[in-house]
């Protein structure tokens, strides 16, 4: 049981590595010109529009993303980010764009990177971790039909 | 006069709280039947003397007494009294000073309960709350006075009531998550009471139940009230934004569900005593770790809360204190033990236990991304945001393990469970699953993960609801005595509040997809003349009025809404609202509201001399969310009801919570 343990361990740890270095690897080619403009529908234009300004932060006011924000260079930010659309720019390039401006805090969706590994697989260990644990506690011992016959009886609900 | 009154006895409870917790340790470890002689009479000294403080606060607030610091801070002369009233729990000081009380008075009513005859478990459960009472008064003496003067220059007019608060949320909401911290507070003090003595017995479970209980509908509704406000009073549309504010509240949330679990299978199989108890620290823990975030300023949140960093230093002083000294004895109490189960893998203890370490599983990654930009900061000296994407994004997949879980949990039997009672279920999920899936491809050109999953949760949530019901009703083998039948009418009520309470997580759930899923927007310029159709009804903004209230100024846009057929449905009025105390602008949304969804518009800056950015929004379904935040609040109290109406059981029922336990090196052999 503490081999396995051990080795998922392990597993995870050299899993977090791998991604780290890919993901500091990807970090420098991320801005990249524009090659051929996107030629969007209105609708898209506008739910793309809407969905990126729902996952940046607005620069001046206290944690609230771009769409909410009544503040005046929210209003301009989303202006740029519809001005971008309709110029036929991806999604990622807007956002790349804006995080160029006004730093990695802009984006309410941290990316990967090696100092955000342990945000990523933290929750993913923790799970693991609360599944393993109940295998680990629970020695199944030999109870006679009998006994458990009386018992679901007697408790036959969840309370 | 009055606020030296209110800080004498402020004090005076300080005093009475220290004694009351050393002299009760000390007899009941001595057992000196004289020494806690004095327990009810020192509870009630420090309940009354901590009623009278919040009295005299109150009284300064009524009277508009400037020199106290607090209330100019919070009131003025125009506001009016129900607001002053609530002002008492609206700025920092105060509510610690409402926490308190409440401790007390809960505390207090356990003491001189008659329904509780383990005398020696309720001292020392008394002895413990009044050590954290103590805590808490001694840090709003030293650092926090909600008494404080402003003499000899005392303002002639106090300075607003924040006006975001000025709304009846501000009644509700807060004293509802206080009275969920301290039910929490409680339940900590009944645990360590529990493991100072013989360990969590089913006797001390029952007693904990309805605590928990209690606990847990007050934060159910502290957390649905919060969100139903911010999403009617806050204009920027949301319901819920992860913001660490709003996280606070749901991290305890989250524990105190695995709680609530844990706590009624140690009262109905005497198992997990000390899960339970250890559920009972962390919830505590945390619920203080999260007033420590919010109060003292350290993450950065949309909810302005007065913050101020030195009383964050003696927040975390106190949270070290109490969870080092219970973790500590904890681990003595605990340690070089390992549990022995009489349980299979598959069976339902163990399908719940996984439930709840799931459920602290998510609560631990959400208290991860709420702290997450700190540390960073601190380690890398760079900035970073963690926002609801992120959160969505880890939250969705493990709440969707829980309800899996919670679906199977109760259709699963105690002890041992047949491979082929999970072939009804695995057939439920196939088909469940499968709906999801095509629904998913038919509703939407793209395809969407997080619709799919949560089409799936709330079918099969609901279908395993309906299969439970089915087998309850089914179920023939029940015994005909007497007793039993009585037993057996308090099952069936506990049975149906479990199964209101799961309905009204489905309810929450399907809300939330539908509006994440399915919420049509627009976002425009408009003016009067102007008119713009978003699912199916037709907005047109007919002109721009100017209002003045007494608290504020406002420009409103008369925006008329005609559905497909080109009837009248209503009027909305979006407003800007300037106030006049302090210039604060706020933007308040028009919402007309229907239990199959909202029309929201939200009025935005002024573009041109006419013109304004106006935000119209279609949510389907939204109050869904919070129709099901009071089923499961009903449930809750109808389990408290039930459990309140049983009566105490027979000394020799009591039995250890761990009938026994071996060493390591035991179990192994």
């Amino acid at each position: 049981m503490r081999q396995i343990i051990l080795s998922i361990i392990a597993l995870t740890l050299s899993i977090s590595l791998v991604f780290s270095f890919i993901a500091d690897a990807n970090a420098d080619e991320r801005v990249k010109p524009i090659a051929d403009p996107i030629a969007y529908t209105a609708d898209e234009i506008r739910n793309l529009g809407l969905g990126i300004s729902r996952r940046l932060r607005c620069p001046k006011s206290v944690n609230q993303n771009l769409l909410d924000s009544q503040a005046p260079i929210a209003s301009e930010l989303k202006a740029q980010i519809f001005l971008m659309l309709n110029q036929g720019h991806s999604e990622e390039y807007i956002v790349n764009f804006m995080v160029e401006r006004y730093g990695e805090k802009i984006r309410y969706m941290p990316s990967l990177s090696s100092g955000t590994t342990l945000l990523w697989l933290a929750p993913l260990l923790l799970v693991l971790l609360a599944i393993l644990s109940v295998f680990f506690f629970i020695r199944p011992k030999m109870i006679s039909r009998a006994e458990h016959v009386e018992i679901s009886q007697i408790d036959g609900t969840k309370s | 006069m009055i606020p030296e009154l209110g800080l004498i006895f402020l004090i005076v409870s300080a005093i009475t709280s220290i004694l009351l917790g050393i002299i009760t340790l000390a007899g009941s470890y001595k057992n000196n039947y004289y020494l806690l002689s004095y327990v009810k009479t020192l509870t009630g000294i420090m309940t009354f003397s901590l009623c009278a403080s919040i009295s005299c606060l109150l009284i300064s607030f009524v009277i508009d007494d400037f020199t106290v610091a607090y209330v100019a801070n919070n009131s003025n002369t125009q506001l009016a009294l129900i607001y002053k009233v609530a002002a008492v729990w609206g700025g920092h000081e105060g509510s610690m000073l409402f926490w308190v009380v409440a401790m007390a008075i809960w505390g207090c009513i356990i003491t001189f309960s008659t329904k509780y005859q383990d005398r020696a478990f309720i001292n020392r459960f008394i002895a413990i709350l009044s050590l954290v009472i103590a805590g808490f008064c001694l840090f709003m003496l030293f650092t926090s006075n909600p008494f404080a003067r402003l003499l000899p220059n005392y303002p002639i007019e106090g300075r607003d009531l924040n006006p975001i608060l000025q709304d009846i949320g501000l009644i509700l909401h807060p004293p509802m998550l206080f009275l969920g911290y301290v039910g929490l507070t409680i339940c900590f003090a009944g645990a360590i009471s529990a493991l100072l003595g013989e360990g969590l017995t089913k006797q001390k479970a029952a007693y904990l139940r309805p605590w928990v209980l209690a606990a847990w509908v007050f934060l159910t509704g502290g957390n649905a009230f919060g969100s139903w406000w911010a999403y009617n009073e806050l204009g920027w549309g949301g319901w819920w934004f992860w913001d660490p504010v709003e996280n606070a509240s749901f991290i305890p949330w989250l524990v105190a569900t695995a709680l609530l679990h844990s706590v009624s299978m140690t009262h109905k199989r005497g198992q997990f005593g000390f899960t339970t108890i250890f559920l009972c620290i962390l919830a505590f823990s945390l619920s203080l770790l999260g007033t420590f975030l919010v109060r003292s300023g350290v993450v950065q949140s949309v909810h302005a809360f007065a913050s101020d960093p030195t009383r964050g230093v003696s927040i975390l002083v106190l949270l070290i204190a109490y969870s080092g000294a219970a973790l500590t004895l904890f681990a003595y109490k605990t340690s070089n033990l390992i549990l022995k189960v009489d349980f299979a893998a598959l069976s339902k203890e163990s399908f719940l236990l996984l439930g709840n370490l799931v459920l602290v599983a998510a609560a631990l990654s959400v208290l991860l991304g709420t702290c997450y930009p700190l540390i960073y900061e601190v380690v890398t000296g760079a900035t970073i945001s963690v926002g609801p994407p992120y959160f969505n994004s880890i939250f969705i997949p493990i709440s969707v393990c829980v309800f899996i879980l919670m679906g199977l949990t109760p259709l699963i039997k105690w002890q041992t469970a047949s491979v082929t009672t999970l072939k009804t279920p695995a057939i439920l999920a196939g088909a469940s699953l499968l709906f999801a899936i095509v629904f998913t491809i038919t509703s939407r050109e793209e395809f969407s993960i997080w619709l799919l999953l949560g089409v799936f949760s709330v079918l099969w949530i609901l279908s395993c609801i309906l299969l439970s019901l089915w087998l309850f009703i089914t179920n023939k083998d029940r015994s005909t005595s007497q007793e039993l039948e009585a037993k057996d009418k308090r099952a069936r009520t506990r049975f149906s509040a479990m199964c209101l309470a799961h309905l009204g997580v489905a309810l929450s759930v399907f809300g939330a997809t539908t509006v994440s899923n399915f919420e049509q927007e627009e976002l425009l310029r408009m003016g009067p003349g102007n008119g713009k159709e978003v699912a199916g009804y037709t907005f047109v903004y007919e002109e721009t009025q100017h209002i003045d209230r007494p608290s504020f100024t406002a420009i409103q846009a008369k925006i008329m809404v005609l559905d497909k057929h080109e009837n009248l449905v209503t009027y909305i009025y979006p407003q800007r609202q300037t106030f006049k105390t302090n210039a604060m602008q706020m933007s308040a949304a028009g919402i007309h509201s229907s239990l199959f969804g909202d029309l929201y518009v939200s009025m935005g800056l002024a573009l041109s001399e006419t013109e304004y950015l106006i935000r119209i929004s279609y949510k389907p379904f939204v109050n869904w969310l919070w129709i099901g935040a009071l089923f499961m609040m009903f449930a809750g109290c109808l389990t408290i009801y039930n459990l309140r109406s049983v009566k105490e059981k027979k000394a020799n029922d009591e039995t250890p919570a761990i009938p026994s336990l071996l060493t390591r090196e035991e179990v192994r052999s």
